[in-house]
C-alpha cells in the first residue's frame, strides 16, 4: 500500500506538485493522466525516493521512502532508458536485476521466457547490447525487467509510448493479469487516454501539481478525460 | 553555403556555456591549457635543445643525419598515439547531410578540420625551433628546409593513413611489429631494414627533388581520404553504429558473492565494454612503468619518501584513476540503481572491494622492480599495503564529491579529458597522494627507513580492520549527497 500525506515539492518558489491525501490500495491499476509538467514524474521520482520532497512524505508499506531503505524490496520501476544498463546484453540485465532481488539465474532464464509472446521474438538471445536496441525494444526489455521476482509494487512511466499497436494491446493484457494473478500494484502514467481507461481502476488526474479528478473508472470515464482535455 | 567560423563558434559556446557545472569545466579548460602549454614548452625546449644534445654526443655527425636516423620512430610513435586517440571529426556530419550543402564541401570540411589537430601541430613545434637552431649554428640552407617541410608534410601523410586505416587493429599491431622486428634485426643481425628509411629520409636532405615524393605521397593521400569518405558518408556505412561483438559474458566465478558479486560482475563489464572506461584503465596501468622514472636515478634512489610516491602510483594506478569516477561510472542508470533491491553499503562495498582487488594485482605485477633491490621492493609493497587498506576508502570517500556524469561509450580526445573532471578531486589527489608519504616520512625521520615502512603498513592495517567502519561513515555521506548527485547525473536526461 502506498501513502501519501500533504507532500509538495518546490523549485525556487514555484510549486510542481501539491499532494493533500492519496491512497493507493495494495492490488490496484492506479492511473495517472495529465499534460506536460502536470508533476506526474515528479510524483514518481518523489515515490522512489530520487528527489526530496519539500514538505510531507510518502509511505511504502508504512515505511517512509526517505527514511529507510526497506521499501526497495516490494518497489520495481521503469521510467526511461536510463532504467536500462546500455552495456549489458538483455539477458545480463535481468540476471543483474533477478539476482538482486534474490532470483536463482534458472528462475530468471524461466521467468523472461515467459514472456516471449510479449516480446515477439525481438529481445531475448538477439546477441547484443541493450544500447543498441530500438526505442521500442528498449521499452518492452525494461517493462519485463520491472515485473521480475513479482515486486508488490511496480511503477512505469509512459509504457505506451514507442510500442508498435500490436505490443500496446499485449501490454494492456499482461498488466491485468500479473494485477490479477499476483497482487500487483501498478502505477502507470500516460498520454493515451483510451489505453488508461482500458486497463486502470482508478484514474488520478493532475493539473499543475494538484489532484483534479480522482475518479473509479467505468465506462463514460474516456468521455470524461476526453471533455477535460479538450478545454 | 557553408557553415561559417562565426555561426560554428556561436555553437561551441553555448554548448560550453549551457553545460551542466560549466564553471568546473571552465577550471578544468584552464588547467588542461595550462598543461598544454606545458607540453608546448617541453616540446619547445627539446626542439632548441636538440641540437645541442646531438652535437655533444654526436660531435662528428650531421644533426640531420643524427634526426634521419630516429625518425621512423616518431613516425610511428606518432602513428600509434594517432591510432588510439585522433577521431576522425565526423561526429556533427550527420545533421549536414541533409541540409543545402554538396558532399564534396562537408569532406573537405572534415578533410582540414582534422589537420588542425593536436598531433599535426607536435613535429611543428620540435623541429621549427631545431631547423632555426640548426640554421644559426650551421648557416641557412635551402635543403634545410626543404627537409623540414618534407617532414611536416610526412607527418600529414600520417593524418590521413588513419581515416584510411580506420581502426583496423591488424595495422596497429603490424606496425608495432614491423618496429620492434626492424629494430631486433638491425642491432643484433645487422640487416638494414630501418636504416633504409634514414636513408630516404637522408635524401630528402641531399636531393632537394627529392621534396617531389612527400608531397606526391600526401596528395595521393588527400585523394584516397576524399574518395574513402565519399563512400562512407550513408548511414548505413561509415555513420551506422558498428555492431559490437559481446564480450565478457561469463564470469560466473562471481556469483558465489551475492549482491557484491553480481555488482562486481556489473564493473568488470562495464570497464571492459565502455571506451571510456578502457581507457581509464589502460592509463592506470600505464602507472606501473611509473617507478622506471625513478628507480633509475640516483637522486631519486637516495630519497625514500619520492620513492613512496613512486610506490604509491605503481600500486596505485588504477585506482586513482577508475576510483575518482565512483560513483560517476554508474551515472547513466543511477536512479535504476537507486530503486534496486539493494543497499547503499553493497554498492559502495562492492567498489571497494574492486579498488583493494586491483591494488593486489598492481602490487603482483612489480615484483619486476625487485631488479632495483630488496629495499625498492620493500617501498612498493609498503606503499601497497597502504593503499589497500587506506587508500582504497579514501578514493571512495572523495568518490562522494564526484557529481559530474560519465558518458561511458565516448572517447576522450587526448588533452581534452575533461569528462568526469572536478575541481574538488584535484584537492582529494592530496590525501591520496601526500598522506602516504607522511605517514612515511615523520617514523622515517625520528627512527629510520623502515620505522617508516612500518608506519605505511600500520595505517594499511587499521584501514582494512576498521573497513567496515568507516564504510558506513562514507555511506552517510553518500547517503547525504543522495538527491544532489542524481540531479547531477539526470540533468542531461531530464
Amino acid at each position: 500500500m502506498i501513502s501519501v500525506e500533504s507532500l509538495s515539492k518546490t523549485y525556487g518558489g514555484v510549486t510542481v506538485l501539491d499532494l493533500q491525501e492519496l491512497v493507493i490500495p495494495k492490488g490496484e491499476i492506479f492511473g495517472l493522466v495529465g499534460n506536460n509538467g502536470a508533476g506526474k514524474t515528479t510524483f514518481f521520482s518523489l515515490l522512489l525516493d530520487l528527489i526530496e520532497s519539500t514538505s510531507g512524505r510518502v509511505t511504502i508499506n508504512d515505511i517512509d521512502v526517505q527514511k529507510s531503505e526497506a521499501w526497495k524490496p516490494a518497489t520495481a520501476a521503469f521510467i526511461d532508458e536510463s532504467y536500462l544498463i546500455g552495456y549489458l546484453t538483455v539477458e545480463e540485465y535481468y540476471q543483474f536485476i533477478g539476482r538482486l532481488r534474490g532470483k536463482t539465474e534458472e528462475e530468471v532464464t524461466v521467468f523472461v521466457k515467459g514472456f516471449e509472446p510479449f516480446f515477439n521474438s525481438e529481445v531475448l538471445n538477439q546477441k547484443k547490447y541493450l544500447r543498441d536496441f530500438s526505442k521500442g525494444n528498449q521499452k518492452k526489455a525494461g517493462i519485463i525487467g520491472a515485473l521480475i521476482g513479482h515486486p508488490e509494487i511496480v511503477i512505469l512511466d509512459e509504457p505506451f509510448a514507442n510500442l508498435d499497436p500490436t505490443t500496446q494491446i499485449r501490454l494492456k493484457h499482461l498488466l491485468k493479469e500479473e494485477a490479477e494473478k499476483y497482487g500487483t500494484t501498478f502505477l502507470i502514467s500516460s498520454h493515451d487516454l483510451t489505453h488508461v481507461t482500458e486497463v486502470c481502476e482508478r484514474i488520478v488526474l493532475l493539473e499543475k501539481g494538484v489532484i483534479l479528478k480522482d475518479i473509479k473508472t467505468t465506462a463514460s470515464t474516456l468521455k470524461e478525460l476526453e471533455a477535460y482535455f479538450s478545454n | 553555403m557553408s557553415i561559417s567560423l562565426k555561426q560554428s563558434l556561436y555553437l561551441t559556446k553555448k554548448k560550453f556555456f549551457r553545460a551542466p557545472q560549466w564553471e568546473l569545466k571552465m577550471a578544468a579548460r584552464i588547467f588542461i591549457g595550462f598543461l598544454t602549454l606545458y607540453f608546448l614548452l617541453v616540446f619547445l625546449g627539446l626542439g632548441i635543445g636538440l641540437f645541442f644534445i646531438i652535437r655533444k654526443v654526436f660531435p662528428e655527425a650531421d644533426p640531420i643525419s643524427v634526426v634521419n636516423q630516429w625518425l621512423i620512430y616518431f613516425f610511428a610513435l606518432d602513428f600509434l598515439f594517432r591510432y588510439f586517440f585522433q577521431n576522425p571529426p565526423v561526429s556533427d556530419v550527420k545533421s549536414l547531410l541533409i541540409q543545402p550543402i554538396t558532399k564534396a564541401q562537408i569532406i573537405r570540411r572534415v578533410m582540414l578540420r582534422s589537420l588542425t589537430s593536436f598531433f599535426n601541430f607536435i613535429p611543428l613545434i620540435i623541429l621549427l625551433p631545431f631547423c632555426i637552431v640548426v640554421s644559426k649554428e650551421n648557416g641557412t640552407t635551402l635543403s634545410l628546409w626543404i627537409w623540414f617541410i618534407g617532414i611536416l608534410t610526412l607527418s600529414g601523410v600520417n593524418n590521413f593513413l588513419i581515416f584510411l586505416v580506420n581502426k583496423n587493429k591488424r595495422v596497429a599491431i603490424g606496425t608495432i611489429s614491423f618496429i620492434a622486428g626492424g629494430y631486433l634485426l638491425e642491432t643484433y643481425l645487422e640487416v638494414p631494414i630501418l636504416s633504409f628509411f634514414k636513408q630516404a629520409f637522408d635524401l630528402l636532405y641531399t636531393q632537394p627533388l627529392g621534396l617531389g615524393i612527400p608531397l606526391a605521397v600526401f596528395i595521393l593521400m588527400w585523394y584516397l581520404t576524399e574518395k574513402f569518405l565519399k563512400a562512407q558518408l550513408y548511414l548505413d556505412k561509415g555513420l551506422s553504429k558498428k555492431k559490437e561483438r559481446i564480450i565478457g559474458s561469463k564470469l560466473h566465478f562471481l556469483d558465489a558473492w551475492g549482491p557484491t558479486g553480481v555488482l562486481l560482475k556489473n564493473d568488470i563489464r562495464l570497464i571492459i565494454r565502455n571506451i571510456r572506461a578502457r581507457q581509464v584503465v589502460m592509463m592506470g596501468f600505464l602507472f606501473l612503468f611509473y617507478g622506471l622514472f625513478f628507480f633509475t636515478q640516483d637522486i631519486y634512489n637516495d630519497n625514500p619518501t619520492i620513492l613512496i610516491f613512486a610506490g604509491i602510483f605503481i600500486t596505485g594506478g588504477f585506482m586513482i584513476s577508475f576510483g575518482q569516477f565512483v560513483p560517476a561510472w554508474d551515472s547513466e542508470y543511477y536512479s535504476f540503481l537507486m530503486g534496486q533491491n539493494l543497499p547503499y553499503v553493497e554498492y559502495l562495498k562492492s567498489k571497494l572491494y574492486l579498488l583493494m582487488f586491483s591494488v593486489v594485482v598492481c602490487t603482483i605485477l612489480s615484483f619486476p622492480y625487485l631488479y632495483f633491490g630488496k629495499k625498492t621492493m620493500l617501498i612498493i609493497v609498503a606503499a601497497g599495503v597502504f593503499n589497500f587498506g587506506f587508500g582504497s576508502l579514501i578514493n571512495l570517500f572523495s568518490g562522494a564529491y564526484n557529481v559530474t556524469p560519465i558518458k561511458l561509450n565516448v572517447k576522450a580526445k587526448a588533452f581534452e579529458n575533461t569528462q568526469g573532471f572536478n575541481l574538488t578531486q584535484m584537492l582529494f589527489a592530496l590525501p591520496k597522494l601526500v598522506l602516504p608519504v607522511v605517514v612515511f616520512y615523520i617514523p622515517n625521520l625520528f627512527f629510520g627507513f623502515y620505522a617508516g615502512v612500518i608506519g605505511l603498513f600500520i595505517a594499511g592495517v587499521l584501514g582494512f580492520l576498521f573497513k567496515n567502519q568507516l564504510l558506513t561513515q562514507i555511506e552517510k555521506i553518500y547517503q547525504s549527497k543522495k538527491y544532489e548527485t542524481l540531479a547531477a547525473f539526470n540533468k542531461n536526461n531530464i
